[in-house]
């Protein structure tokens, strides 16, 4: 059974299309990630699932009914890409407040306790910092115990403490069984916290897989080592490789494939190799290269 | 939609302006009012001036709540995401424009029985209990048309232009209604203004209350009328301010 249907949507906002012809089913239990470039489309494609926004073309289920009835039942709950709180509220008001809209909500305990607000329940929605104010909406997500969890940018505003705690609060929920989908800029996030990445780019689908096979995919490690005054003949021909930089005396390989490169750096050149380092696919490779293709 | 209601409540009694302008204000100036104008006459309805700057006061404080309570926060809400908190829960939209209203009619009743209060505790003012019934009632059932305008100005505007045409919308409301001033005082243009705006219909009827008469008819379909034009254009304007693109 899939949480989630996208079946050739289309999102057109006058002349500009930001989403084009989206094919994507997203079974129950799993945890996806939406990754992509400011204006990929991400934004768009989650308040469509909310009923907030109607396709101009195709067809959005949610298990398997139309957004605005997964909505009426309590099915889904999100955490938008902007929303404040209501200044005059307490934290546990505004909690308890919405978790009472749903028709089986967590015990308010549970929820203060999932977002680790429980020392901050008594405090007003003006008195709380940027990161605060982020688990609040992130409590308000999960109050009402949505089978399927939308979360568009959560952790913007936290700082890495917060994140990090944010997106273990995120497994705890994840873990019950529920679906989640998560938008995000960050390859890294994507790859810490999804059992699976979905790569957008001007609206359109460009990678879809787990986070090691779409780094894979786009080459993006590289492998540097000091070379000295040895000659790098030889090196774009190991397993992998896709280019050959030298800057004064290092020279760095970029690869898709770094485990085997580097085995084949030891094993099979005659090469002294210093000071090697290894870095993974960052955010900006992943996407000139992903977005290039399309 | 019960604890909806309280939550609105909550928020709006915590919230400094509306303390001050709706619920002290008129207190105060009524108790000004009534120690500088209290004891006079009117001539033609022998009714006292404290009981009439009673209504008057009442009138406004409640004129002022109804906008008040309804079109700023309102506005707020739909720019702050809020509205979209709760569009995405199960909450129907139409719960969220009736809890508006019930709410805003709540949050009238202070400064409508507090003006009242004053004006028994200071000014000695008695009325048989039937004019109290009748007077209370229709101050209160006739805010309708001004809570309708609050939500039309919070659906259609953001917030930063809501604030000041909801000030201007309750003051000009307030002074060419004669509920500052008597109409009749007033320079025949700004007379006539006065006499087809839904506050004077509205601080009209309870003048004429107390004055132990009936309202004029005129002034009922006045409001009534007010209320169902307003009323209208505040449901056309949530379902704009609501509609899924
Ligand atoms: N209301 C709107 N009117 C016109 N164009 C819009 C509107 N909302 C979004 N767009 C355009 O649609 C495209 C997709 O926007 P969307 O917000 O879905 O992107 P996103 O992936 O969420 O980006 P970000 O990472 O910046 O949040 C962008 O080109 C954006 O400019
Ligand atoms: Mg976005």
């Amino acid at each position: 059974m899939n949480a989630i249907a996208f079946n050739g949507v289309t999102k057109k906002y006058g002349e500009v299309v930001a989403v084009d012809g989206l094919t994507l089913d997203i079974p129950v239990g799993s945890t996806v990630a939406l990754l992509g470039p400011n204006g990929a489309g991400k934004s768009t494609s989650i308040n469509m699932l909310l009923g907030l926004l109607r396709p101009t073309s195709g067809d959005i289920k949610v298990f398997g009914n139309g957004p605005d009835e997964a909505v009426t039942r309590g099915d889904i709950g999100a955490m938008l890409q902007e929303g404040s709180l209501i200044p005059e509220l307490t934290v546990r008001e505004s909690v308890d407040f919405i978790r009472r809209l749903y028709p089986d909500p967590l015990p308010l305990d549970e929820v203060l306790r999932m977002a680790e607000l429980t020392d901050l329940a008594g405090r007003r929605a003006d008195k709380l910092s940027g990161g605060q104010t982020q688990r609040v909406r992130f409590a308000l997500a999960i109050a009402g115990g949505p089978k399927l969890l939308l979360l568009d940018e959560p952790t913007a505003a936290m700082d890495v403490e917060s994140r990090r705690s944010f997106w273990d609060n995120m497994r705890a929920y994840a873990a019950q069984g529920r679906t989640i989908l998560f938008a995000t800029h960050y390859l890294e996030e994507a790859d810490q916290n999804s059992d699976r990445v979905v790569v957008v780019a001007r609206g359109k689908v460009v990678a879809d897989g787990t986070a090691a096979e779409i780094k894979a995919g786009v080459a993006g490690h590289t492998v540097s080592f000091r070379l000295g005054l040895q000659s790098a003949a030889g090196l774009d021909a190991l397993p992998g490789v896709s280019a050959v930089e030298i800057q004064t005396d290092r020279v760095t390989v970029r690869t898709g494939d770094p485990d085997a490169t580097v085995d084949a750096l030891y094993r099979k050149t005659t090469l002294d190799v210093r000071d090697l380092q290894i870095h993974g696919a960052d955010l900006e490779d992943a996407f000139l290269a992903l977005t290039k293709e399309s | 939609m019960a604890h909806y209601l309280r939550i609105e409540l909550l928020r709006m009694v915590r919230n400094k302006r509306y303390i001050i302008f709706v619920i002290a204000f008129p207190v105060i100036f009524y108790l000004l009012y009534s120690n500088l104008w209290g004891d006079q006459v009117d001539e033609t309805t022998g009714v006292k001036g404290a009981v009439v700057l009673m209504v008057s006061m009442a009138a406004y404080g409640a004129l002022a709540a109804s906008i008040m309570s309804s079109a700023v926060p309102w506005a707020q809400e739909r720019h702050s995401g809020w509205l979209r908190q709760l569009q995405i829960t199960p909450l129907p939209g139409w719960a969220i424009i009736c809890t508006k209203l019930i709410a805003s009619m709540v949050l009238v009743l202070p400064s409508l029985l507090l003006v009242g209060l004053a004006a028994v505790l200071t000014q000695d003012v008695s009325l048989p209990a039937g004019e109290w019934a009748g007077l209370i009632g229709s101050l209160w059932v006739g805010t309708i048309p001004f809570i309708a305008l609050g939500l039309t100005i919070g659906s259609l505007l953001p917030p930063d232009t809501a604030q000041p045409v909801a000030m201007i919308g309750m003051f000009g409301l307030a002074l060419l209604g004669g509920l500052w001033f008597p109409v009749e005082v007033m320079p025949s243009a700004m007379k006539s203004i006065a006499q087809v705006l839904p506050s004077y219909d509205y601080a009209s009827i309870g003048w004429k209350i107390v004055a132990g008469d009936t309202p004029e008819a005129s002034a009922v379909f006045g409001i009534v009328g007010w209320a169902v034009v307003l009323g209208v254009l505040a449901v056309f304007a949530y379902r704009r301010a609501t509609v899924r693109a």
